[in-house]
């Protein structure tokens, strides 16, 4: 069967969303005054990066970037938000860089039944056509999520980039018993 | 005190009758030692079933003291033990509670009633009393029986004790129970239905949901478009012929699966547009989205897709008011 590992298929990685701590507490106020591209809202602030990286900033120096498209990508804008707190003043420094959660986005070159897909998959998939248009398929030993449309689009988060393309292989031939032209 | 030994005695006797093999009569008929003794509590006797010797006598009755009809709207119920006991639900709770006074001696001097602790009745149940209540007002709203009421409750009682909910809102999670209860028993309703006889939120109701599967480990069974063409069809008054020619609409148009990736709702609502618009009762696709919950744009789309075969989906034997070619294209 084709169903080897990621023959044609294509795995986008569309956001990968990490953690990192700066071991001093921050002054919310002065970097929403005087730091480029901020929006600040009570609770926390929020901070823009040119090449696409959104922070979070909490005044404990807890920091979640979002809107890297590649772990590398996150660990340079983290840094790069780093060095920009430094010199507002800051004394910053970067500890424990952690990638909490990768989103990508695949697509089966066929449709799926998703009834078809719940049913053979029962614990584990759950599908609820008036909360959500796609049936959920949670790996618990990876960790990871993967969501399946009827187009056969599917979105897959974990922790890393790995776990995501092991669980693209895991899920692929599930999804192959039940696809659309097939089991009509 | 002195009152509990004598209901102790009923209660060990009664389970001899259903055929409890741990617990020994007490009394055997002479002539047929090994029978087991029936008892027939009405009259207060135990009686041997090979020869019909009256063996026991004077059995304290545990059937109610005053015969109550329904009817009558008497003001003193004369029964002095109060409802019977919910003990699959509650803790088996006995305490008495003592209720304010009528008289004049049990206002002290400055007006104020003399005994006045009636709270603290069942302090660990009572989050549950109140979630118990209010499912059955919920439930009471959209006419449901009492299977599904039990169920719900049950439901409720399992997730309550298990505490990984314990920071959601109790009407929260009373609502997803009913949910998942109808679910259950086969007739389900959809979130939109509980949304409106619930103060919580479709989104919160949805989450509770998933949590209470996950915390209970069950699963329910996909919704179909059937579950609900007779419920929808008989709000909107159609008669039996439209709905079943919409109920095969509906299920002809999932097995084509002309409806990729739509809810079955959407899918039932433009099945009943579209079966309503061939009879002669022609129904407005806002009716029907008012009535099943769904946008009426959302009908149009769903409409579009079953459109093109509209000719196969209708059954056989259906008698087209307005044929199929006549019926209106959105």
């Amino acid at each position: 069967m084709e169903s080897s590992n990621d023959v044609a298929l294509d795995i986008i990685i569309t956001n990968v969303v990490a953690v990192f701590r700066t071991r001093c507490h921050l002054n919310l106020r002065t970097i929403a005054l005087e730091g480029v591209n901020v929006i600040y809202k009570p609770e926390y602030g929020k901070v823009l990066m040119k090449p696409r990286i959104t922070a979070s900033i909490w005044s404990s120096g807890k920091i979640i970037c979002t809107g890297a498209t590649s772990e590398e990508e996150a660990k340079q804008g983290a840094r790069r938000l780093a060095r920009t707190l430094q010199k507002l003043g800051f004394k910053v420094r970067f500890a424990d860089f952690k990638v909490v959660n990768v989103l990508a986005v695949c697509s089966m070159p066929f449709a799926i039944r998703l009834i078809d897909f719940t049913k053979n998959n029962r614990p584990i998939a759950s599908y609820e056509p008036e909360l959500h248009p796609a049936a959920t398929y949670r790996i618990k030993t990876l960790k990871a999520t993967v969501q399946v449309f009827s187009t056969g689009s599917l979105t897959v988060t974990g922790p890393n980039v790995q776990t995501v393309a092991t669980a693209v292989e895991h899920i692929y031939p599930l999804l192959f018993e039940c696809q659309k032209p097939l089991c009509k | 005190m002195q009152f509990q030994i004598p209901l102790a005695e009923p209660a060990n006797m009664a389970s001899t009758s259903r055929g409890d093999v741990l617990a020994l009569p007490k009394v055997r008929c002479p002539n047929h030692p090994d029978a087991m003794l029936v008892e027939d509590y009405r009259a207060g006797d135990m009686i041997c079933p090979e020869c019909g010797l009256v063996v026991g006598d004077r059995v304290i009755d545990v059937g109610s003291e005053w015969r109550t009809f329904t009817n009558e709207k008497a003001t003193k119920d004369p029964s002095r033990v109060g409802d019977a006991q919910n003990p699959l639900l509650n803790g088996g709770d006995l305490t008495t509670m003592i209720s304010k006074g009528t008289g004049a001696a049990s206002f002290d001097e400055f007006g104020n009633s003399k005994y006045q602790n009636r709270r603290t009745m069942s302090s660990s149940d009572r989050a549950m009393l109140n979630a118990f209540k209010e499912i059955t007002t919920m439930a009471d709203r959209i006419n449901l029986p009492r299977n599904i009421i039990d169920r719900t409750n049950n439901l409720f009682k399992q997730v309550y004790e298990q505490k990984s909910l314990k920071g959601r809102a109790n009407d929260a999670i009373a609502s997803a129970c009913l949910y998942i209860a109808c679910r259950q028993e086969g007739v389900p309703r959809t979130f939109k239905e509980i949304c409106a006889v619930s103060r919580i939120s479709k989104k919160e109701i949805g989450r509770c949901f998933k949590l209470i599967l996950k915390a209970l480990e069950t699963s329910v069974d996909l919704i179909t478009t059937g579950d609900f063409m007779s419920r929808f069809c008989s709000n909107l008054g159609l008669p039996k012929q439209v709905q079943m020619a919409a109920t095969y609409i509906a299920r002809k148009a999932v097995e084509l699966d002309l409806v990729p990736g739509r809810s079955p709702i959407s899918v039932a609502a433009a099945a009943i547009y579209m079966a309503s618009q061939a009879s002669a009762e022609k129904k407005t696709q806002k009716e029907i989205g008012d009535i099943a919950g769904v946008a009426d744009v959302t009908i149009r789309q769903s409409y579009r897709l079953i459109y093109p075969r509209a000719a196969d989906l209708f059954p056989p034997d259906f008698k087209f008011d307005t044929p199929v070619d006549k019926l209106p294209q959105l």
